[in-house]
């Protein structure tokens, strides 16, 4: 049992009801990528099963074209 | 026919062929017997990672409701234009004709740079108490505008 009180997680894609996870939408993706440019793992941001497969065709498309970085070791 | 989104990047120092490109791949599609639903010119922005030593870059997006043909033809013009350093297509499944959430980013932008400017040249010709209520306000409605687009 943790000590800590720990804030739910919940899927805003599910929340809101988004049709799709536009590769173009660069604050939402912004959001789901790590410091180092790494895909966030659902089981950390709570996002359902679907809605993660979007996003990563998303961040990946977005990553192609030079939308986000891949990494942050680009110089 | 199927829908497609076409994303293209031009070579910075090739911008001013944007238009004619542009153009080129319109007549191609539309000949064809396709159709541009929409056409996005994103301008030159910066790329989140260097390719082939270049920093920026001139982006274009088209909705098509093209041909296989048509489309096999678009990608060898892409494949042989040396301007063009890279090119996404993917399928969609209806016509996308609301402006794009790029775009709409770009747009607010400027505006919030003109208003900015704008702001500077009264400041420096009048400072009157009149004006700086006029800037609160704004910057109220500003605030406003961005709580709602986070939620």
């Amino acid at each position: 049992m943790s000590r800590f009180f720990r804030r739910r997680k919940f899927c805003r894609f599910t929340a809101e009801g988004v049709k799709e996870i536009d590769y173009k939408d660069l604050e939402v993706l912004k959001q789901y990528i790590s410091e180092t440019g790494k895909i966030v793992p659902s089981r950390i941001t709570g996002t359902k099963a679907k809605y993660q497969r979007q996003l990563a065709t998303a961040i990946k498309r977005a990553r192609f074209l030079s939308l986000l970085p891949y990494t942050d070791a680009h110089d | 026919m199927r829908h497609y989104e076409v994303v293209f990047m031009v070579h910075p120092d090739q911008s001013e062929q944007v238009p004619g490109m542009i153009e080129r791949y319109t007549n191609l599609i539309t000949k064809d017997g396709g159709q541009v639903h929409r056409l996005e010119d994103w301008g030159r922005r910066q790329l989140a990672y260097h390719i082939n030593k270049v920093h920026k870059a001139h982006y274009v997006m088209m909705n098509l409701e093209a041909t296989n043909e048509a489309m096999e033809e678009l990608t060898t013009t892409f494949r042989y234009n040396d301007a063009v350093i890279r090119n996404l297509v993917i399928r969609r499944d209806e016509a996308v004709t609301d402006e794009s959430l790029i775009m709409k980013a770009e747009k607010e932008d400027r505006e919030r740079k003109s208003r900015y400017q704008e702001r500077q040249a009264t400041d420096d010709k009048h400072e009157q108490p009149a004006v700086e209520e006029a800037d609160d306000s704004d910057s109220d409605s500003d605030d406003s505008t961005q709580d709602d687009s986070e939620e």
